[in-house]
This record gives C-alpha cells, structure tokens and sequence, in this order.
C-alpha cells in the first residue's frame, strides 16, 4: 500500500513530463530531449524569487512557468520552425542541443553550490492507511489531475484544440483546412515548456535539492512512461507515468541498492524493452503508421 | 473585363533545382467547373498546391476575388473562401467524422458558429452515411467513406471555390457514379470547383471547361465541348477510339444517362 501510493505520486509526475514528450511527438515526431531539463533550468528563477527577494513560492512558480514557456516559444520560432522540412532525427538532436544548453546555463551559474527552494506549503501531511502523504505530495496529484483533465477537455472540445490534434495527424491537410499551422506549433512548444516546469516544482519537494541537471531520472522516467504509453497517445502517456512510477517504487521496496546499482533506471530500461518487444506501438499508441 | 474568381498569371514553381511549373495561365469564372487534366507527373497537384499556398510560388501571381494572394499564407486564403480536398484525401483518421468537419469549418465557425449548424445539417443531409457515422473516428471509414467526408468537410465552410485534386481515385465504379451525383448536385447550385482528375469520363462529366497539362505547360485550355479527340489522345495518352468514345455526347453530358458505357472509363481502378 505504502509502496503503491508513493508510487503513484511519484508516477504522476513521470506522466506530466510524458505528456510533454507525448504532445511534442504526436505534432512533430521529435523526441524532445530537453523535456525536464526546462523547467529544471527555470526553476533557479523559483530559488532566485523566494529565497533572494522573500515572495511566495506561487509567484516563484509562475515565474518558473512563464520562463519555460518562453524557452519552448523561443526555440519553436527560432528552431523548429526553420526546420519544418528538415529530417525529424535532426530535429531530435536539436533537442539534445537545447539540453546541452539549459544545463551549460545552470552549470555556468549554479555549479558546485547546492540550492534549496522553500516548500510550495506548510511542511507536514496526513497519514492514510498507514502511509504519509505530505501537503506537497497531495498538491502534486491535485495539480497533476486538473492539468492532464483540462488539456484533455481543451484538445477534444474546443476547436484549437481539435486543430490541434488534426494538425497532429497531417499537418499540411490540417493547414489546408484553415487552420493556423504557426500558432499551433508555438502553442505545441509553449505547452511542452510549461508541463516541464510544472513538473518539476512539483518534484523538487520530494527530491529535495536543486542541482544542475538534478532531475535527469526525471526525464527517463517520464521518457519511459511516453514510450510505454505509445508516444503519440496523452492518455497513454498518463497511465504510461502512474505505470512506471509505482514500478519504480516496486523495485525500489523490494530490491536493495546492494544487489543491483541503480535498480530503478535498470527497472526502467526493462521495462522499455519489454514493451518495445512485445507490443512496440505502445499500450495505447495507434497502430496505423503516418501517411506520408 | 469581368475578372475570374480565381486567376493564375505565368506561374512557375518547383522544388530545388527543378522547375515543375513553366509559367501556368489558368482562369476558373464564378459558378463554373474547369477541369485540369494530364498523365502522373504532369504537376497538377503541385498546381493546386501552389494555388493553396503549401508550395511557394516562384513567379507569377495567383488572385482570388480580385485580390492577389499569391504571398498569402494557406489558412488566410481559407479564410477568403478557399476549400481544399487533398489528393488522396487525408481525413484526420484520430478524429471522429463529426470532429473532422468541425475542423473543416474552422474559418466558418470562427466568423460565424451558428451558420456551422445549418452547414453541419445540410453536409448530413447530402451525406446520410457521415451522419450515421459521426461519433465514429474517421480512420474507421471506408474508402467512399472517406472520399464523402473530404468532399463535405470542403463543402462545410461556406467557400467560394474548393480545388479537389482526384476524388474517385481508388474507388469501386459504384462509389464514383455517387460521387459524381454529389459533385453534379453540388455544381448545379453554382459552386466554383477546380477539379484534377485521372478519370478522364468523371472529369469531362463534371467539367465546363478543361485545362490540359503537359509537363508543368497548359497545352489547352478551353470548353470541353470542343475539346477534340486528337487532343485527348496525344496529351492524355489515351487511345484514339477512347478518345472518339469519350468526346463525343460532351455536348449533352447534363442529360445523358449516368450509367452509359462506364465499362470504358478510362481509368477506374477498385478498391
Ligand atoms: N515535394 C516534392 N518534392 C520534390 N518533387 C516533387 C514534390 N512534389 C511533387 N514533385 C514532383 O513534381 C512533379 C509533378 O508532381 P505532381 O504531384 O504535381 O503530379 P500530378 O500531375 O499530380 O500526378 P498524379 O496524377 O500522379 O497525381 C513530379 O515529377 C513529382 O515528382
Ligand atoms: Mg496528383
């Protein structure tokens, strides 16, 4: 039960940062590499705010939010979208340029210094069936639900949202229908940057310390959950990260660090294995491939 | 001079070093069907393409109503009244039928969204089969299908002119004669179309006038009721009877019945 909980929150914010590689993928078929590494860089802006100038840790995150937006905008208009012909593997390694270059950035001005942000609330939880949930972990799934409930309900309801998707599976019919194919990449960039964010003001209660390149496990779990789930399917994504996170903690209860260094990244890889193996598309990823 | 809806001025385009498009005039005149024919390769999707705006045009114009919109962006020229369907038709096969021509009528709903719900009944109403299969994700639907919700998810959004680029191909002879009752209803209320199309029959049926393409050259252009067998046979690469066969009855193609000599048409593929 313990296990399962702390597996859960710690797999809800594997599914925010698969949500992020999930949508960015369904649009463009680019793995964004860069997709915890954002909101790691920004979330210095969270430290800078609440600890040198004393606000409230909700304006350090919105700040941290707004900044990772900006890069995710930043890079869609001056990358991507001079690349909309260019081989998707090369986009890919852009990503791995913008990192390279959020965690040159953090290195530049952080390294060798250990930063503590301040708790999002009040230290201290509740206890449920025996297991502690502290006020941080429950804001997490609370935050968590309503963001993957109301981009879910954006992209099915209103008609950006549906552009959005159609945009997804045939970019140039879905500008051929009238649909805004710059704001839908931007606003694709935009989103993948604030999820990035969001996910790691959310995990850094529970990790504790602010390092560059802190939160890479971070990304592989949340890569996991995306591959898992099918790479182009945000449901998928979503029960691909609660799947990975309580997996996660399942080995982490079960199997000593002595036994197997790093268990849960070799966990992970397993896992990613098993399912590249046995049903490569995803759990919930289509079947059909793109149309060229 | 009373200008075209759409007109094409010395268009030329391409991609890298290659030209595929040597300088194309073309004029399609409100309320009329032209119809632009030629063998594979011959560049008639990478004309209308370039008429959409997807393909950047090197030289020459592109206007519709009277406005040049030849640097427009393809969702800008939607808006002022152009509709597309896509060679090979391209549904977004994860959206629901419905969801699809929501997305068709995204200029429309945006001007005005209670026109989209008379335009919705109307599509239904033409189209029983999309109504039936509305909640149904548009990857589930048959060839014809497909071709129907293309077709109505270019009709949805009240245009002035839709380019459709080869919309029997691939279907069963049945499916095109629908089509085809579709498409002479849709002309019959005085919609401008632009039209490409292999099948040759469907097209001169369909056609006021023809726009034969050669190698990215228009090599004739003019009524399809003078349209010649000779023509026909040397651009087109059909045979001479065919050709005779084809040609002749242009004159009375509105009262001629549907059915005769389909066996001939000269290029019906199945499914
Ligand atoms: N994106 C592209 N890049 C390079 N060349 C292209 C591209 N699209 C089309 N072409 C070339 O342009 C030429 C004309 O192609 P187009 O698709 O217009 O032919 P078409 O007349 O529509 O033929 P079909 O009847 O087979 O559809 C072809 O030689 C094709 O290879
Ligand atoms: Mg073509």
């Amino acid at each position: 039960m313990q296990v399962l909980v702390v597996g859960l929150i710690a797999g809800s914010i594997y599914a925010l940062i698969a949500l992020g590689i999930a949508l960015v993928y369904k649009a463009t078929r680019v793995l964004n590499f860069a997709q915890a590494e954002i909101g790691t860089g920004t979330l210095y802006f969270t430290w800078w705010l609440c600890t040198r100038h004393h606000l409230p840790w909700i304006v350090g995150a919105l700040a941290s939010i707004a900044a990772a937006t900006a890069i995710g905008l930043v890079f869609e208009a001056l990358v991507i979208r001079k690349m909309m012909t260019a081989p998707r593997v090369t986009v890919t390694v852009a990503t791995i340029g913008l990192f390279s270059f959020v965690l040159a950035l953090e290195l530049a001005f952080f390294a060798g210094t250990i930063y503590l942000v301040p708790p999002p609330i009040h230290p201290g939880g509740v206890r449920i069936g025996g297991v502690f949930v502290s006020w941080s972990q429950w804001l997490a799934l609370g935050v968590v639900g309503l963001v993957a409930l109301g981009l879910a309900a954006f992209l099915r309801y209103t008609d950006f949202g549906l552009a959005v998707q159609a945009s997804a599976d045939d970019p140039v019919a879905a500008q051929l229908m009238g649909t805004p194919r710059a704001r839908i990449s931007a606003f694709t960039w935009g989103m993948a940057g604030a999820l990035s964010a969001l996910a790691v003001l959310l995990i850094e209660p529970t990790v504790g310390v602010l390092s560059p390149g802190a939160f890479n496990g971070l990304f592989i779990g949340g890569l996991t959950a995306a591959l898992v789930g099918g790479l182009n399917s945000l449901p998928g994504a979503f029960i691909g990260g609660l799947a990975v996170g309580v997996v996660e903690a399942e080995v982490k209860a079960h199997l000593s660090f002595n036994v197997i260094p790093s268990s849960n990244v070799t966990a992970m890889l397993v896992i990613v294995l098993g399912v590249l193996l046995l049903r490569p598309q995803g759990l919930l990823g289509a079947t059909a491939g793109r149309r060229a | 001079m009373s200008a075209a809806l759409l007109e094409v001025r010395g268009l030329r385009a391409g991609f890298g070093a290659q030209t595929i498009l040597h300088g194309v005039d073309l004029d399609v005149p409100e309320g009329k069907v032209v119809g632009i024919f030629g063998l594979n390769g011959a560049g008639k999707s990478v004309l209308l393409k370039v008429i959409a705006g997807v393909v950047p045009a090197w030289s020459g114009s592109v206007c519709l109503a009277g406005e040049d919109v030849t640097r427009t962006s393809p969702e800008r020229r939607v808006q002022r009244g152009m509709a597309h369907v896509p060679q090979g038709r391209q549904v977004f096969g994860s959206l629901t039928v419905e969801q699809n021509l929501r997305v068709g009528a995204y200029a429309l709903r945006r001007r005005d969204k209670s026109r989209y719900d008379e335009r919705l009944a109307q599509v239904y109403e033409t189209f029983p089969k999309l109504a039936e299969r509305r909640r149904q994700p548009a990857v589930t639907l048959s060839g014809g299908e497909q071709a129907m919700l293309a077709v109505g998810r270019a009709l949805i959004g009240d245009p002035k002119i839709v380019l459709i680029d080869e919309p029997s191909a691939g279907l069963a002879p049945s499916v095109v004669e629908d089509l085809l009752g579709v498409l002479l209803a849709v002309r019959s209320l005085g919609l401008t179309m632009l039209l490409v199309e292999q099948n040759i029959r469907f097209g001169l049926r369909l056609s006021d006038s023809a726009c034969l393409l050669q190698r990215g050259r228009v090599v004739y252009s003019g009524d399809t009721a003078s349209l010649d067998q000779e023509r026909l046979g040397t651009y087109l690469g059909v045979g001479r009877l065919l050709a005779d066969d084809l040609t002749k009855g242009l004159g009375a193609k509105s009262t001629q019945p549907r059915r005769a000599s389909r066996r001939k048409a000269a290029t019906v593929s199945s499914t």
